[in-house]
């Protein structure tokens, strides 16, 4: 059984791009997680990763999201679950993490 | 004169002295000797030298030999001075016939002289004065060697010459003393002395008083005959005052000189006194040499001669006094002879007419009071007495005048002898002698008289016994050429060679060491030599002193050496006469202990003064006691050695003492008296016999207060006594004042001496330590001081406390004292150190008898002592332990042992005494005395073979107790009431705790029983703990019950009371509680109907129970408690939950109410505490304070097992002492079952295995953040184990564990795969899980072996 992972991407209120993320990440669909990602990036424009419905992110998650936040103009949107573990990690010292 | 002239005079007369100024000043220019500057250096040294000095010197000068000399020159000179510059030859004109050759020829000769004590008549003064000089003359040679002027020091020695003259000259009449026999020889030998003296007394006259009062001249100085009569000295008026007189020059005519130049124009009139404050009895005039002024020193000088005078002529006075006094006593000797002579046969008849009614009445009133028959016994025996004298002294008279009828008759000597030596058998036995008569007849008739060879035997005998202590007497006869020879031997005292000659002289005593009577007339053994005198046979003695005396009789065999018309040849018979044999024997017995009276008859007028009377003789005491017993109390002893002894222990207001007396004469009582302080002070009155001046100064210088000489009269003697004795009260009032007052102190009083000699005590001193005024004065180590080989430690104590008391100035303190009995005597002692007026310390003090005080301390505390001893000891044998080492302690005894004595068997023993392990080891005499112990009544304590033993009832039969004391330290009264009364209280102890041995083995067993099931379902643990002994067994308990429905009924609950009793109430209430439990199920309905049942069982009444049924499932909790402590949930953060919603009342109290129920929820991790009251209860502490202690202790030992967390409660709530109570634990921890599962290495298995960790977690109630951080880091681990697994290829498993132990949450992830570096390319992937793991959990570890690797997350949830 592989993890349950929906990806959802659409224009943001401020001409960026959003992609929508439910269910949980780990190394089982990190890299189906990456494709989403760059594709949404491919645009050029700012794009912002609502993590409001993932339950589950690991180092594999943070690792995806690690790679493409130099480059890229990158908003992560996500639940408090998931705050220590985004902290933990430093992803927040470069990327712009809204918890809601 | 000019300034440079005054420095060269002051070089050349340096000083500050008179005589420097005066030569510096003086007008050098008009002397020969010229201006100083211009004189010889050797005379201005000779003058510097005879300035600067001290001593006297002169510098004679030049031809003239001008005089210079210095300031300490001048006293010698007088009225010389100045003679500055003068001439010697006329400075000293009246010597310079002596000095000037001894000048001139220093002059000549240049060689000096040396004079000593050289006379010098000098007119110094204005009168010409004798005086003595030790001077040199030296020469002072001037720069040409030729001798200029002479250098002189001079002595003045004219004192010490004088003086010594003098002395010689007193020395010399002292030197006289005694050999004068007259005044007028007296003063001729003091006239001839001074004759000798003319230098210091150029003439002397000694006037006497004659009988008539008239001063007459009785001797004069050689060549002072015709010099100035009676009528130029003021005789009378000197005799008459007693002052002397100086008379000055022209009131007496010249008189001789003395050897000087000149007569003498001083003269002294002295008094010449009588002895003892008589009147005086001459005058002597001294005239002082007109070489000496009359000074101070001349005046002593001849007052000393007038002193010496008087002592010669007292002297003189006094010897004619002895020798009339010598020939009165001779002639009143002879009178008495015939007085007696002339009336001894008038005292018989009314001695008769006493004798006859005196024995009718002893045997008439042989049945009367012992009062009555003793005071005719008095009679009776004295009757006889005075008749024997009465005869005796008959004897003698008749003896003397020739009268005595002898009837000589043929007789058999020695049987007659041996018949009446068996007189005196009764007698020397009843002495403690062996009494051995050899008299063997010798068939030849021996002619005495009957009469007096009785008393020749009698007296002999008598004599034997009064001075034989230990031995024998022995009478023996034999024939010795034509002699009947009968012996007398003792092995007695003895007799003094010297005494020997006088033996058998009428009325003379032997001043004997020792007698059994000193009384006695004297004329016994002489009589005996009269009597055999008569026989024509003689008596002689042999004595060694201290072996024995032997009298040898002899009498001559047949009549021819008898007056004939004496002689009869017919032999009368009968055996000796009662009347003559009485009297003697009688006398004897009197000497002996029984019959002897006491030596000092009772005072007889108690109000007068007390007056001690020490005499010898027994007719001398008696009369003195008789005169002074209507005025006196009078108490008599007879000699100086008794007198002592009495003054000592009662100093009497006066003594009169005899001079010479046996074993301590008169003056070494005077001696001892004076020496020692309690006696110091007694007025001593001395008689002597011994006339004399010397005698009575003697006395006098003894310090004797008065003295009185043989004959006196009674009046004279009265008086005195009258006289001494107001003297003696005035003198001592202030001392009887402080007397009166110490002996009414209620403490004991003392005094030390500087030498730290007790020298004074009271009455109530003797009375506490048993030791009386009679024995002082007491040196340290005193007797009252514990003994230092027996009692050690005592007697340190008192000898250093003494030794401390010299040094403080006060203090007090309580003392360990030995009564003369051997008692201990505890007393307060304070004291102070004084000093006396002769600046010597002394320390006074009080004693208190504190004896009672303290045993009764000691009671209290020792009862105290063992009772609190005892109070903490469970156990009849360490009870018994505890108190015998007690009472060794106590006393500090050897041992102390207790012996049971069990029906069968043998005796049990207990001992502080290691070696004492069984009956056997113990000494056949102490099984003995124990045995005896025995059969004592309970509870008395009696002494026992070495100690004190005593009974107690005991549990297991009687006890026997046995304290062995001490060496020195016996067990008095008041310790052997202390024993009983310890031994009171430890049977008490013993009953108490062999009742608590029982109940505790009974209810232990009991308990064990039926506490609990043995295996308990999972996640309880129960504990159970007896309270500390003595109170061990309680009602507590716990129950853990398996209901139908998987659910659990958990109970705890206590009974009231301790013990036995409670145990089995206990046990019938949880069987009924478990009953109910499984009947009705719910905790209400089971406690309502526990209520019913425990209101019929007795002691079950106030029980309380928690019971509760558990849901372990769930952690649904449904409970009722009556009257307990609420159970405790302590959740996994450390706070507590206190199940009370249900309390009420404990059971029975209130039967019929239906009791509430509640419901708690436990959930996992969290424990459930019931416990008994025994667990949190402590004394003077609220039941919250131990609640929350065992809250914190759960909290803390929260992650341990259960089964060391209800260890570590009931150790760690346990107090220092043990529980007070019992304590009943249960603890109930709802845990979630370990997570435990493999899981397919494989990515696509991550989500499953999350997912059953997540419920898991769930189930164990964590915290959403916490649960999220334990996913993602197991998480983390997984992926790492499918990675390994991923890398090795081929589908692996891996394994995952959790469990959670109270706080502690355990993950684990195993893989078997190889752990391996990551790839770079995976760098990023890899990079951050472990960091992520770190982050996450409290901590992580990594385990790498062959087999795999093991990933461990550890979390402490609620810290």
């Amino acid at each position: 059984m592989t993890t349950a992972l929906t990806l959802v991407s659409g224009p943001g209120d401020g001409g960026d791009r959003v992609l929508t993320v439910t269910g949980e990440i780990d190394m089982s669909n990190a890299a189906e997680f990456g494709a989403a990602l760059d594709r949404e990036l491919a645009a050029g424009t700012a794009v912002t990763v609502d993590l409001t419905g993932v339950t589950y992110l690991d180092s594999a998650g943070v690792a995806v999201l690690f790679d493409r936040a130099g480059e890229h103009d990158l908003r992560l949107v996500a639940p408090r679950l998931l705050d220590r573990v985004l902290r933990v990690s430093g992803l927040t010292q470069v990327v712009k993490v809204m918890i809601r | 004169m000019s300034v440079g002239e005054e420095a060269g005079q002051r070089a050349v007369f340096p000083g500050t002295s008179r005589m420097a100024a005066r030569m510096r000043d003086f007008d050098w220019a008009s002397s020969p000797l010229g201006e100083p500057r211009d004189w010889p250096s050797s005379l201005t040294t000779a003058v510097r030298i005879c300035l600067t000095s001290r001593f006297p010197m002169i510098v004679w000068w030049g031809p003239d030999l001008r005089f210079l000399y210095n300031d300490a020159y001048l006293p010698l000179l007088g009225s010389k001075h100045p003679a500055l510059d003068k001439p010697g030859a006329e400075v000293w004109g009246e010597i310079w016939h002596i000095i000037g050759p001894m000048l001139d020829s220093v002059m000549a000769t240049g060689e000096a002289t040396w004079s000593e004590d050289l006379l010098l008549p000098m007119n110094r003064h204005g009168y010409w004065e004798e005086t003595y000089w030790t001077y040199s003359y030296s020469p002072v040679h001037d720069d040409e060697g030729a001798v200029r002027a002479v250098f002189t020091a001079v002595t003045d020695t004219t004192e010490r010459v004088i003086g010594e003259r003098r002395l010689a000259t007193l020395r010399e009449l002292g030197a006289r003393a005694g050999v004068a026999r007259t005044e007028d020889e007296a003063c001729e030998l003091v006239a001839d002395v001074l004759g000798r003296a003319g230098a210091d007394v150029p003439y002397a006259a000694i006037h006497i008083r004659d009988g008539d009062g008239e001063l007459a001249l009785a001797a004069v100085t050689p060549g002072g005959e015709g010099a100035a009569g009676a009528t130029a000295w003021p005789l009378k008026e000197v005799l008459t005052d007693g002052v002397p007189r100086t008379v000055s020059d022209g009131q007496f005519g010249e008189l001789p000189s003395g050897g000087w130049s000149t007569p003498p124009v001083e003269a002294m009139v002295l008094p010449l006194p009588g002895d003892a404050g008589d009147a005086a009895i001459g005058v002597i005039v001294l005239a002082a040499s007109a070489g000496r002024a009359l000074d101070e020193s001349y005046r002593t000088f001849l007052g000393l001669v007038a002193q010496q005078t008087t002592a010669l002529v007292n002297g003189a006075i006094a010897y004619q006094a002895q020798q009339q006094r010598a020939e009165e006593l001779a002639a009143l000797d002879a009178a008495k002879t015939t007085f007696f002579a002339n009336i001894s046969h008038e005292f018989r008849t009314p001695l008769t007419l006493i004798l006859g009614p005196a024995a009718e009445l002893r045997e008439a009133l042989a049945d009367a009071g012992e009062r009555v028959r003793e005071e005719v016994e008095v009679i009776h025996r004295n009757a006889l007495r005075l008749g024997r004298l009465v005869n005796n002294l008959l004897d003698f008279s008749r003896i003397e005048a020739g009268r005595m009828q002898a009837r000589f008759e043929p007789v058999d000597l020695p049987a007659f002898t041996a018949e009446l030596a068996s007189v005196f058998r009764a007698a020397v036995e009843r002495a403690g002698l062996a009494f051995e008569v050899d008299c063997a007849p010798w068939g030849e008739p021996v002619h005495v008289d009957r009469g007096m060879w009785e008393k020749v035997v009698f007296n002999l005998l008598s004599n034997a016994i009064k001075f034989t202590f230990d031995g024998a007497i022995r009478v023996t006869s034999a024939l010795d050429g034509g002699h009947a020879v009968i012996a007398v031997s003792d092995t007695g005292i003895g007799i003094d060679a010297a005494e020997l000659p006088r033996l058998f002289e009428r009325f003379h005593r032997i001043p004997s060491a020792r007698a059994r009577s000193n009384e006695g007339s004297g004329i016994g053994l002489a009589l005996v030599r009269e009597l055999v005198g008569m026989h024509g046979g003689s008596v002689a003695v042999e004595s060694t002193p201290g072996a024995g005396t032997t009298f040898r009789v002899r009498v001559p065999l047949g009549t021819r050496h008898l007056p004939p018309e004496h002689v009869v040849e017919e032999s009368s018979t009968g055996g000796p006469a009662a009347e003559t044999a009485d009297p003697y024997v009688q006398e004897a017995l009197r000497w002996l202990p029984d019959g002897d009276r006491p030596a000092r008859p009772a005072p007889a007028a108690a109000a007068g003064a007390r007056v001690l009377v020490a005499d010898d003789n027994a007719d001398m005491r008696d009369y003195l006691v008789r005169l002074l017993r209507d005025d006196y109390a009078v108490t008599a002893v007879r000699d100086g050695a008794e007198a002592f002894a009495a003054a000592c222990a009662e100093p009497p207001e006066l003594i009169i003492s005899d001079v010479m007396m046996p074993r301590l004469d008169g003056l070494g009582l005077l001696a001892e008296l004076r020496d020692d302080p309690r006696t110091a002070a007694v007025p001593v009155l001395l008689l002597s016999a011994r006339a004399g001046q010397e005698a009575a100064v003697d006395g006098l210088a003894a310090g004797a207060d008065d003295y009185l000489v043989k004959p006196f009269s009674a009046r004279e003697l009265l008086a005195r006594v009258r006289t001494t004795v107001q003297l003696a009260r005035l003198r001592t009032q202030h001392a009887r004042w402080r007397a009166a007052m110490i002996e009414s102190l209620q403490e004991g009083f003392f005094v030390c001496d500087s030498d730290g000699r007790v020298v004074e005590i009271n009455t109530a001193f003797t009375e506490l330590v048993g030791f009386d005024a009679g024995g002082l004065p007491y040196a340290p180590p005193f007797p009252w001081w514990p003994d230092p080989e027996t009692d050690p430690a005592a007697h340190r104590q008192v000898s250093d406390a003494f030794d401390h008391a010299w040094d403080e100035p006060a203090g007090g303190l309580v003392l360990p004292f030995r009564h003369r009995d051997g008692h201990r005597v505890w007393a307060a002692l304070s004291y102070t150190g004084l000093h006396d007026d002769e600046g010597h310390r002394r320390l006074v003090g009080t004693i208190r008898d504190v004896t009672a005080e303290r045993y009764a301390v000691q009671r209290e505390s020792a009862l105290a002592s063992m009772n609190q001893r005892l109070a903490g000891i469970s156990g009849v044998p360490d009870v018994l332990r505890t108190g015998l080492e007690l009472l060794r302690e106590l006393w500090d005894a050897q041992r102390v042992l207790a012996v049971t004595w069990p029906p069968d068997g043998e005796p049990e023993v207990t001992s502080t005494d290691p070696g004492d392990r069984r009956w056997a080891d113990l000494a056949a005499p102490l099984r003995e005395t124990l045995g005896h112990v025995r059969s004592l009544p309970a509870l008395h304590a009696t002494p026992a073979g070495s100690g004190v033993g005593t009974t107690v009832d005991h549990p297991g039969g009687r006890l026997t107790l046995w304290v062995e004391p001490a060496p020195g330290r016996p067990l008095g009264t008041e310790d052997r009431t202390l024993l009983a009364l310890l031994a009171g209280t430890l049977a008490h102890a013993l009953r108490r705790a062999h009742r608590d041995d029982r109940q505790r083995e009974v209810a232990i067993a009991l308990q064990r029983s039926i506490l609990g099931p043995a295996r308990l379902p999972a996640g309880f643990e129960v504990r159970y703990e007896p309270a500390n002994p003595p109170l061990e067994v309680g009602g507590d308990w716990y129950d853990v019950i398996t209901l139908p429905g998987d659910r659990i009924g958990i109970v705890v609950g206590d009974c009231v009371g301790r013990g036995l009793a409670a145990a089995a109430v206990m046990g019938q209430l949880r069987s009924a509680c478990r009953a109910l439990l499984l009947e009705a199920s719910s905790p209400a309905h089971t406690l309502t109907a526990l209520d019913r049942f425990a209101g019929r069982l007795p002691g079950a009444l106030c029980t309380t129970v928690f019971c509760g049924v558990l849901d372990p499932a769930t952690g649904a909790l449904t409970y009722s408690s009556a009257g307990h402590p609420p159970a405790t949930l302590v959740h996994r953060d450390g706070t507590a939950e206190f199940l009370d919603a249900s309390g009420s009342l404990p059971l029975a109290v209130r039967a019929s109410a239906p009791r509430p129920e509640a419901t708690a929820a436990v959930p996992i991790g969290s424990l459930l505490m019931l416990y008994t009251d025994g667990l949190v209860e402590r004394r003077r502490e609220a039941l919250d304070e131990g609640m929350d202690r065992a809250t914190a202790v759960a909290h803390d030992a929260r992650d341990a097992g259960l089964s060391d967390l209800a260890t570590a409660l009931m150790d760690r709530l346990r107090p220092a002492d043990g529980y007070e109570d019992d304590v009943a634990l249960l603890l109930y921890r709802r845990a979630v079952p370990a997570l435990d599962f493999e899981f397919a290495a494989d990515p696509d298995h991550l989500a499953s295995t999350r997912h059953w960790l997540r419920a898991w977690l769930a189930n164990a109630a964590l915290e959403p953040d916490l649960l999220q951080d334990v996913l993602v880091a197991a998480g983390e681990a997984c992926a790492n184990a499918v990675e390994h697994a991923y890398l090795d290829g081929l589908g692996a498993t891996a394994h995952l564990a959790a469990r959670l132990t109270g706080g502690h949450l355990v993950v684990t992830v195993t893989d078997r795969g190889q752990w391996k570096q990551p790839p770079p390319d995976n760098h990023v992937l890899r990079g951050r899980g472990v960091p992520m793991m770190e982050a996450l959990a409290d901590a992580v570890s990594f385990r790498h072996d062959a087999t795999g690797t093991t990933v461990t997350l550890e979390w402490r949830i609620g810290s």
